[in-house]
């Protein structure tokens, strides 16, 4: 039972529990297993569910008794937007890619319909040769070229996020908020 | 957990916090006391959550008054006792638990009734 005590107090040295109350604390509920080991009862019949789980059991009596604020809700920052931003992403690739591919009117018969210019692009807003004004193959491509990063970014985090789980964000441990009662009561 | 096992916590979850309340407005006492004094009264927290965060959460709200004093023969306790403003909430909430008692009854006695019929 002690070693549930030590389970304790290391969470709440990580929770930053003020030394006075987790001693306190520590020392009201090791008295208390103890009382009970003398009479015969279980950790379970002292310490309800929460005989399993010491530190989610730490951590809720330091929450409810106000000593340590509440925990926020561990999300992955901005991961609801990771999905808009791909769709984003994919329409401005999609853009880029009919700029880039697709001729335009100043395009002559002979151009390559659907092959990227590979020669040397000029600046995307310089003025070609032609005197048409932007170059919308270059605009084209450099939208192609970002969608497409960008897609792939976004895949790595979203994929990097699913790994590494929703701890990895905040580097906080998450526990049950059991609002009122601790593990089990809510 | 089989449903009335479920049902049990759950009812057991909306008091518990009056229980405790009732058990240290007779006499003050410490945490493993109260639990004894519940179970002794044939409320057992088995399987269910610990008195404890929740006397952090009445400790904080002014529900209970706290003060240290030796124990039998062990180290010193702390002991939780009713604080004024614990009372009202404790006779409050009694109110509560008995209206909604007394509506369940009626609502459960009629399909008593029907079994039986």
């Amino acid at each position: 039972m002690s070693e549930f005590v030590e389970e304790c107090r290391r969470e709440w040295k990580r929770l930053r529990v003020p030394d006075l109350i987790a001693n306190e604390m520590a020392a009201d509920l090791a008295a208390d297993l103890r009382e009970a080991e003398a009479e015969g009862a279980s950790a379970e019949e002292v310490l309800g569910s929460g005989a399993f789980d010491p530190r989610s059991f730490a951590a809720s009596w330091a929450v409810e008794r106000g000593v340590v604020p509440p925990p926020l809700t561990d999300q992955p920052p901005r991961r609801s937007l990771i999905h808009p931003a791909i769709a984003a992403l994919t329409v401005i690739a999609a853009i880029g890619a009919a700029l880039a591919f697709f001729p335009s009117r100043h395009d002559s018969v002979s151009s390559p319909q659907f092959v990227p210019r590979l020669k040397p692009m000029p600046p995307a807003f310089a003025v070609p040769g032609n005197g048409s004004g932007v170059d919308v193959h270059a605009v084209g491509l450099i939208l192609l070229i970002v969608g497409i990063v960008g897609i792939f970014l976004s895949m790595l985090i979203l994929f990097w996020s699913s790994r590494a789980g929703p701890d990895h964000w905040t580097r906080r441990r998450t526990y049950v908020d059991h609002a009122s009662g601790g593990p089990g009561y809510s | 957990m089989a449903a009335g096992e479920r049902r049990r916590s759950q009812l057991l979850r909306g008091v518990l916090d009056l229980c405790l309340l009732a058990v240290v407005a007779e006499e003050p006492a410490y945490g493993y006391e109260m639990t004894k004094r519940l179970r002794a009264r044939g409320l057992s927290i088995v399987g269910e959550g610990s008195i404890y965060p929740l006397l952090g959460r009445l400790e904080r709200d002014g529900l209970v008054e706290t003060h240290r004093a030796a124990s039998d023969g062990g180290p010193p306790r702390k002991y939780y006792r009713t604080s004024r403003q614990g009372r009202r909430e404790l006779a409050a909430g009694v109110s509560e638990w008995q209206a909604a008692r007394d509506a369940v009854d009626a609502v459960l006695g009629l399909a008593e009734a029907e079994v039986e019929a």
